[in-house]
């Protein structure tokens, strides 16, 4: 089976390490891009595409200040993490997960 | 409503990206043909006694689990608009009093359809209850818990 796309949900999007440790850096205080590849030893580009998912998926909000952006913690995002220890989380996400592999079955069939 | 409404305590929301076209999405929302084909988590199967796809219109069903379980349930579509959102009450009859209240939302994306969920329940009780036991299936995973814990400081 495919891997689900890094931006499908919050387990996916945080399953990458790097992502992880950018969520930790947030925690407690807002960083700019700069900052955020500093503390990791990564490129800038690197670091804002991780961003780009973090927050596709909520896990990030950005604040613009003047000419720079500044990345903070969505907990919002979180949400369906702590969830997802059973009940509604995990019923609906193995819900849509079906109705994903439900939809592309469809459309295979009506291609043929 | 939008996906971006901050969620109060009362209410859960989930989402997902489906990859397929909205219309088509959407269209798995509206006949139980489709319904019956992913509605309910891994292993659930679904047997539908009265569906009726219209604002006001019922959908009375019963949810088998993997374990024999039975799980009675009943929703009311409360509004319909086409392909963008879908409203619905869902219980177990239609004088449950932990009724709780559904939005669907679906949105176009490049590479498919975002479809938002986010229920509404009466009270924070109900809520957090539905969020540890709903559908009553077992699950755990302690790693991803604690480290959402340990991220917001709960």
């Amino acid at each position: 089976m495919a891997r689900a796309r890094t931006t499908a949900d919050a387990f996916n999007a945080i399953a990458e390490p790097h992502r992880r440790e950018i969520l930790t850096l947030l925690k407690g205080r807002e960083r700019v891009v700069s900052d955020i590849a500093d503390a990791m030893g990564m490129n800038q580009p690197a670091v804002s595409k991780h961003l780009r998912v973090l927050r596709e998926v909520g896990l990030v909000r950005v604040h613009p200040e003047g000419k720079q952006r500044r990345y903070g913690l969505d907990a919002r995002g979180l949400e369906p993490v702590h969830g997802w220890t059973g009940g509604f989380e995990e019923y609906w996400s193995e819900s849509l997960e079906r109705l994903n592999t439900y939809v592309k079955k469809r459309q295979r069939e009506e291609e043929r | 409503m939008t996906p971006d409404t901050a969620l109060s305590d009362r209410e859960l929301m989930v989402s997902r990206l489906i990859e397929g076209p909205r219309d088509v999405v959407f269209e798995a929302f509206t006949e139980v043909q489709h319904l019956s084909r992913w509605w309910g988590p891994d292993g659930f199967t679904t047997t539908t006694r009265t569906f009726e796809f219209s604002e006001g219109g019922v959908w009375e069903f019963t949810m088998h689990g993997p374990d024999g379980t039975d799980y009675p349930n009943w929703i009311q579509w409360m509004e319909i608009r086409p392909p963008d959102v879908i409203v619905l009450r869902h219980g177990e009859g239609p004088d449950d009093p932990e009724q709780f209240s559904s939005t669907f939302i679906f949105e176009e994306r490049t590479d498919g359809t975002r479809v938002t969920l986010r229920s509404e329940f009466k009270t924070k009780a109900l809520r957090d209850r539905a969020a540890e036991e709903y559908g009553a299936i077992e699950g755990a995973n302690q790693t991803l818990d604690s480290l959402a814990t340990y991220l917001t400081g709960r």
